[in-house]
C-alpha cells in the first residue's frame, strides 16, 4: 500500500513538474498561438466590444495557426482572477485586455506571468511583455465636423457623450474645430448621459438638445439610438464605431468605424515571426489613426460619404485659404487624403487652436504631442454645455 | 418664445417618456392593491422589450409586437403569482428572482437581435384640431403615438374600476383584510392572481413599448432599472391611478430636464434630481393627516391562507 | 385545500436547522438539474459543467479566493440586513449605504491628513458612519414622518450613486487617472493587506464573521435585541409594552447601514485600491445581500452560510463564462432559477409532506 502510495505521490509530482514547465514555457515562434481576449462588456453591443470581437474573427479567419478564446462583461476588478484562468487553465500564450479600467490588473499579471505577452487598449504603462494599442478617430471627427458645419440650417450641432473622458472630449474638439474651420458660427451642444450603453438616455439627450434647436448630430454611445432619434426628427448623424447606415439611410450621412483587426492582425503576425517576444516590447504602443488603416470613415464599409448627400455637398462652396475654392465634398476628399497618406500633412490640431476659455492651446506652427492628445481636457471654441473638470 | 418652447418640449418628451413609466405603474397598483407586492417589474418589461421586438420585426407589425408582450409579461407574472399566492413564499424574493430570470432570459434569448432596426413602428400621430391650441397643443397633441393617447384614456377607466365598482372593492378588500373578505365570499386567491396578471401584462406592453416605439431596437438591458423606478412611482402614487400618471410624467419631466439644464448645473446631480424630488414630495406631503388616509394596503406582502393566523 | 387522500399533508410545529438545511440543499440541485437544460441547449454536458462549477469555485486556490472576495461584502451587508429586517424595516438601501461608507473611507484616504499607522482604522471609522448616517435618513423618514421605507432606501441608491460619479469626475478625480474617472489609487497605508497571492482582504473578513457573531449574540440575548424582535413580530405588543418603535428603527438602521458602509471600505480599500464608477465597485452586493438575508431566515449566523453560497454561485458564474463559453447572461438565469427553486422549497418548510400507504 505504501509503495503504491508513493508512486502516486511522485506521479502527481512529475505531473505538477510539467504543467509548471508547461505554464512557464515561452511561446516558440512559428508554432500554433493562442490568444485569450478580455472584454468590458457583451460582444452583442453594438460598439466598443462588437467591434473588438469581430476584429478578432478576422483574425481567426486569416491565420490558420491562430487559436483565440474571448470572455465577456468582465468587471474592474475582476480581470485579474480572470487572465488567471485564461493562462493557467487555456493556456494562452498572449492576453488582450479591451479597457482602459483593466490597466492595474493588466501591468500586475505582466509582472507575475513574464513569458507571457499582454497587450492593453487605450493604457499607457508598458513592461518588457505588455504593450499597448489604441485606434482613434479624432482625424474622422474632424472630417464629420466639416460635413456638419456645411449642412446644419441653425448652426446648432449636437454631441451625446458617454464619459467625460479625454478621449470623448478629443473627440468632440476634432468635430468641433472642423464645423467652425467651414462654419465659424457654428456651436456644438453637448449632453453626458454618464454610461457607455444606455440607449433611453442617449434618446432623451438627443431629445434635449433638438430642442435647443440642434440639428445634426454625432455621438458617442454602444447603441443607434442616436441616429434614429435624429432620424425620425429628419435630422442628420453621423454612425459611431459601428456601421449604422441601416439605421438610417436617409438621414446617417458618414461616421466612424473602428477596425481593430488592422492591429490585431499586425501584432499577431509579428508574435508568430518572432519580432514581438516577451522580452522587448517595453515601447510598442499602437497609435493607429487613418494612415494606419485602424480607423475608417464613414457609416458603412467603403463608403465614405452617404451618396445622398454627395450632391449636396458638392454644390456648397467655401474658400480655403491654401486650395481656394472648393467644394465641401472636395475639402472632405482632400483633407482625407491629406491624413491618410504616409506623410501627413494635415492634422485637425495643428496651430493656433484656442479653447473655449480663449487660452491659446497649440501655438502657430505646432501640433499636439502624444500625452498632449490622450490627456486633453480642455474644450474647443465653439462647444456649449457642461465640461467636467475643464482646465 | 424662449420658455414657451421649454414647455412644449417638456410636456412633449413627458408623454413619451412617462408612457411606459404609467403602464407598468397603473399595473403595478392593481397588483399591489390586492395585497401581492411585485418586485419583478424589471424582469416583466425587458422580457416584454424583447418579444416585442422580435414578433414586430417578424411580422411587420408593432402592434402585433405589443399584444405578444403583453402575453409573455403577463404569462412572467404567473410564476410569481404561484409562488407567493399559492405557495405563500416571500415576495420580495420571488419578485427579484422574477427580476433576474427576466433579465438573464432576455439577454440570453436576445444575442443575436441587436443591432437591427424595426422596419415598421407606432406611427407618429398628430389630433386634429386640438394639436393648434397654443403652446398646449403642440406639446401634447402633436407626434405622439396612438398608445399615448390609449394609456391616459386609461387611467381614469382604472381609476372608476377601482374604486367605484364591485370588482374594485373585492381588489380593494382582498388587500386590506383579506379574511373579512374571504368570508364575504370573495375568492381571495383568484382576485389576487387576477391583479398580478394585470400587472404583468401592463408591464410588458411597457416593456414592449420601449423596443417597438420609443427606440425602435433591441439591446439588453434597455430597461436600464426603470422597473424599479416603478416600485417607487407605486408608492409615491399611494397606490391610486390618478396620482400615479401625475407621478409618472413629473418624473419624465425633471428625466428630462435633467439633460436640458446640464450647461447650467452638474451632470451628475441633475440626474439625482428625480429620485431627489420624489423623497422631498413625500415629506412635504406626508405631514398631517394626509398620510393616514393614503398608505400602503394593510395586506400587502403578507400571503392569505384560510383558517390561518 | 382538497388533497389526494395518499398524500398527507401536515404543518410542522418546528422547524430543525437541518430540516431547513436539507430542503434548502434539495432545491439548489433541484435548480442546477433545471439548469442542465439550459447547459444540453448550448451543447455542453450538463456533468462537465456542475464539475467545472464545483472545482472553478471551490476546488482550486483561485476559485476558492474568488469565492470568498465575493463572500465578505455580501456577508457584512447581510448581516446588517438580517437586523433590519428583524424590525420589520425593508432596508432596500443597503447598495447606497456601502457606495457611501467607500466614499468616505476614500475621502480619509487620499485627503485627510494624519498618522499613517492611524489611516486604517479611521477608514473603517469613516465608512462605517458614512453609512450610518446614510441610512439615518430613511430611518427618521419613516418614524418622524411615516414615509415608506421601501421607496426612500431605493432612491437613496439612486442618490448615493450619482453623488459618486460626480466626486470621481470631478473634484474628486485623480492627477493620475490621465482624465479617466478614477480618484488616485489610495497610498500604501490606506491599503488593506490582503492573503498573499488572493485578492480576500481578511480584515474586513474577519470584521464580518465578528459582525455575524455580536449580531445575533445583539438581537438575541439583550433587552435592545428583544425589543427589535418584539417590535418585528407584534408591533401591537410592542406598543403596549412602552417599547419605542422609532428608536428600535433607529438603532436597526444605524447598524444595518454602518454594516453595509463598512462592505463598501472593503471594496474600496481591499480590492480596488481606489474609488471608481459606482457599478464597477459594487457588483449589486447591497441587492444580492438582500437575498443573502432572507436565505438566511433572519439570523445573523446563518448569514455566514448564505453569502459563502451566494459567493461560490457568483463564482460559478465566471466560470460558465471563461471555461464553457457560455453566454454571461445565463448567470443571472440561474440565479432566478435557485431562488425560484429556494422559494418553492419554502413549502416543504412549513409543512410535512408525506405519502399515506393506507388510505384514510
Amino acid at each position: 500500500m505504501r509503495k503504491r502510495f508513493a508512486g502516486v505521490i511522485g506521479l502527481l509530482a512529475l505531473l505538477m513538474i510539467g504543467a509548471l514547465a508547461v505554464s512557464a514555457a515561452e511561446y516558440v515562434p512559428g508554432s500554433p498561438l493562442k490568444v485569450g481576449f478580455v472584454y468590458v462588456g457583451p460582444v452583442t453591443d453594438y460598439g466598443w466590444t462588437a467591434a473588438h470581437d469581430q476584429a478578432r474573427q478576422i483574425c481567426v479567419d486569416t491565420f490558420p495557426w491562430l487559436e483565440t478564446i474571448y470572455v465577456e462583461t468582465v468587471a474592474e476588478g475582476e480581470e485579474g482572477a480572470t487572465i488567471d484562468k485564461l493562462i493557467n487553465e487555456e493556456g494562452c500564450h498572449v492576453v488582450i485586455t479591451t479597457s482602459f479600467g483593466f490597466i492595474w490588473g493588466t501591468v500586475d499579471k505582466a509582472q507575475q506571468y513574464p513569458d507571457k505577452i499582454f497587450l492593453h487598449a487605450t493604457g499607457f504603462l508598458r513592461e518588457p511583455n505588455l504593450a499597448t494599442y489604441m485606434a482613434d478617430f479624432y482625424q474622422i471627427y474632424y472630417l464629420n465636423g466639416i460635413i456638419a458645419g456645411a449642412l446644419t440650417e441653425t448652426n446648432k450641432l449636437g454631441y451625446i457623450g458617454a464619459v467625460p473622458i479625454p478621449e470623448l472630449k478629443r473627440h468632440i474638439s476634432a468635430f468641433a474645430l472642423g464645423a467652425r474651420a467651414v462654419n465659424p458660427d457654428a456651436e456644438i451642444h453637448v449632453r453626458w448621459i454618464n454610461e457607455w450603453v444606455d440607449p433611453v438616455a442617449a434618446s432623451a439627450a438627443t431629445r434635449a438638445l433638438i430642442d435647443e434647436g440642434c440639428d445634426a448630430f454625432a455621438f458617442t454611445e454602444d447603441t443607434a439610438a442616436v441616429v434614429q432619434v435624429a432620424a425620425e426628427n429628419e435630422m442628420i448623424s453621423f454612425g459611431h464605431y459601428s456601421p449604422m447606415y441601416v439605421f438610417s439611410p436617409e438621414y446617417c450621412v458618414s461616421g466612424q468605424i473602428a477596425h481593430w483587426e488592422a492591429i490585431y492582425l499586425d501584432f499577431f503576425q509579428k508574435i508568430y515571426d518572432g519580432v514581438y517576444t516577451a522580452n522587448n516590447l517595453k515601447h510598442v504602443d499602437y497609435w493607429w489613426l487613418l494612415q494606419e488603416e485602424g480607423v475608417e470613415m464613414g457609416c458603412d464599409p467603403g463608403m465614405v460619404i452617404n451618396p445622398a448627400y454627395e450632391a449636396q455637398l458638392k454644390g456648397i462652396m467655401f474658400t480655403d485659404p491654401v486650395l481656394g475654392e472648393i467644394s465641401i465634398y472636395d475639402l472632405v476628399m482632400i483633407r482625407l487624403q491629406q491624413m491618410s497618406d504616409p506623410g501627413i500633412t494635415f492634422d485637425p490640431f495643428q496651430g493656433p487652436v484656442y479653447d473655449r476659455k480663449g487660452v491659446l492651446r497649440v501655438p502657430a506652427g505646432c501640433i499636439l504631442s502624444f500625452d498632449e492628445l490622450t490627456q486633453m481636457q480642455w474644450a474647443a471654441e465653439g462647444i456649449v454645455g457642461a465640461w467636467p473638470d475643464e482646465p | 418664445m424662449e420658455w414657451q418652447s421649454w414647455v412644449v418640449s417638456t410636456f412633449s418628451f413627458m408623454l413619451s417618456y412617462g408612457t411606459p413609466l404609467l403602464l407598468a405603474t397603473l399595473g403595478e397598483i392593481y397588483a399591489e392593491r390586492s395585497g401581492v407586492l411585485n418586485l419583478g417589474i424589471e424582469g416583466m418589461m425587458i422580457m416584454g422589450a424583447y418579444s416585442a421586438f422580435v414578433s414586430a420585426y417578424v411580422t411587420q407589425n408593432p402592434w402585433i409586437g405589443l399584444a405578444v408582450a403583453a402575453g409573455v409579461g403577463c404569462a412572467f407574472s404567473l410564476i410569481h403569482a404561484f409562488a407567493s399566492i399559492t405557495l405563500k413564499a416571500n415576495q420580495v424574493v420571488s419578485g427579484l428572482a422574477l427580476t433576474l430570470l427576466g433579465l438573464g432570459l432576455s439577454g440570453v434569448l436576445g444575442r443575436t437581435w441587436g443591432g437591427l432596426p424595426l422596419p415598421r413602428t407606432l406611427q407618429k400621430i398628430t389630433v386634429p384640431g386640438l394639436s393648434r391650441i397654443p403652446i398646449l397643443g403642440p406639446s401634447l397633441f402633436e407626434g405622439q403615438t396612438l398608445l399615448v393617447y390609449i394609456t391616459i384614456l386609461l387611467v381614469p377607466l382604472l381609476w372608476f374600476i377601482l374604486f367605484k365598482t364591485r370588482i374594485g372593492i373585492s381588489i380593494r378588500s382582498v388587500g386590506e383584510d383579506p379574511a373579512t373578505a374571504d368570508s364575504l365570499g370573495v375568492n381571495v386567491k383568484r382576485v389576487r392572481y387576477l391583479c398580478v396578471a394585470i400587472g404583468g401584462m401592463l408591464a410588458g406592453v411597457a416593456g414592449g413599448y420601449l423596443s417597438v416605439a420609443y427606440r425602435p431596437a433591441w439591446t439588453e438591458g434597455m430597461t436600464a432599472g426603470m422597473g424599479w423606478i416603478v416600485v417607487a412611482l407605486t408608492i409615491f402614487a399611494f397606490w391610486n391611478p390618478i396620482t400615479g400618471m401625475l407621478g409618472s410624467f413629473l418624473f419624465a419631466a425633471l428625466y428630462h430636464l435633467s439633460f436640458r439644464l446640464q450647461p447650467w448645473m452638474s451632470p451628475e446631480l441633475l440626474r439625482a434630481l428625480p429620485y431627489l424630488f420624489a423623497i422631498l414630495v413625500l415629506v412635504f406631503v406626508s405631514r398631517g393627516t394626509l398620510q393616514r388616509r393614503m398608505g400602503a394596503p394593510a395586506a400587502l406582502t403578507i400571503p392569505y391562507t384560510r383558517g390561518e393566523d | 385545500m382538497r388533497q389526494p387522500t395518499w398524500l398527507q399533508v401536515e404543518k410542522r410545529t418546528s422547524l430543525s436547522p437541518w430540516v431547513v438545511f436539507g430542503v434548502s440543499f434539495a432545491a439548489i440541485v433541484a435548480a442546477l438539474l433545471a439548469a442542465g437544460i439550459f447547459f444540453k441547449a448550448y451543447g455542453v454536458s450538463p456533468l462537465r459543467a456542475f464539475q467545472l462549477i464545483i472545482t472553478g469555485a471551490l476546488g482550486s486556490k483561485v476559485g476558492l479566493a474568488e469565492t470568498v472576495r465575493r463572500t465578505i461584502p455580501l456577508l457584512l451587508c447581510g448581516v446588517g440586513l438580517t437586523v433590519a429586517f428583524r424590525a420589520l424595516f425593508w432596508n432596500i438601501g443597503a447598495e447606497g449605504q456601502l457606495l457611501m461608507g467607500a466614499m468616505a473611507a476614500a475621502g480619509v484616504a487620499l485627503f485627510v491628513p494624519m498618522p499613517e499607522v492611524l489611516r486604517l482604522p479611521a477608514m473603517f471609522v469613516a465608512g462605517f458612519f458614512g453609512g450610518a448616517l446614510w441610512a439615518l435618513i430613511p430611518a427618521l423618514l419613516k418614524v418622524k414622518l411615516g414615509i415608506n421605507d421601501v421607496i426612500s432606501t431605493l432612491m437613496l441608491n439612486y442618490v448615493a450613486a450619482f453623488v459618486m460619479q460626480y466626486l470621481i469626475q470631478g473634484p474628486w478625480k485623480g492627477p493620475t487617472a490621465r482624465g479617466f474617472a478614477y480618484t488616485d489609487r489610495f497610498p500604501a497605508s490606506a491599503v488593506l493587506p490582503r492573503i498573499p497571492g488572493t485578492p480576500i482582504h481578511w480584515p474586513t473578513l474577519v470584521l464580518g464573521v465578528v459582525a455575524a457573531v455580536l449580531a445575533y449574540v445583539w438581537v438575541t440575548r439583550t433587552r435592545q435585541g428583544f425589543e427589535i424582535r418584539v417590535v418585528g413580530e407584534n408591533p401591537d405588543a410592542a406598543h403596549y409594552a412602552g417599547i419605542s418603535q422609532g428608536k428600535v428603527i433607529l438603532m436597526v438602521m444605524l447598524v444595518s447601514g454602518g454594516l453595509a458602509g463598512l462592505a463598501g471600505v472593503g471594496e474600496a480599500a481591499g480590492i480596488h485600491r481606489m474609488l471608481l464608477a459606482p457599478a464597477k465597485l459594487s457588483l449589486g452586493y447591497g441587492y444580492t445581500a438582500i437575498i443573502v438575508a432572507w436565505l438566511a431566515r433572519r439570523n445573523p449566523l446563518a448569514v455566514i452560510v448564505t453569502s459563502v453560497l451566494f459567493g461560490v454561485i457568483m463564482a460559478g458564474g465566471d466560470v460558465i463564462k471563461v471555461s464553457l463559453g457560455l453566454p454571461f447572461q445565463l448567470v443571472n438565469v440561474f440565479n432566478g432559477l435557485i431562488l425560484f427553486f429556494l422559494i418553492g422549497s419554502e413549502v416543504f418548510m412549513r409543512y410535512k409532506v408525506a405519502i399515506a400507504w393506507r388510505r384514510r
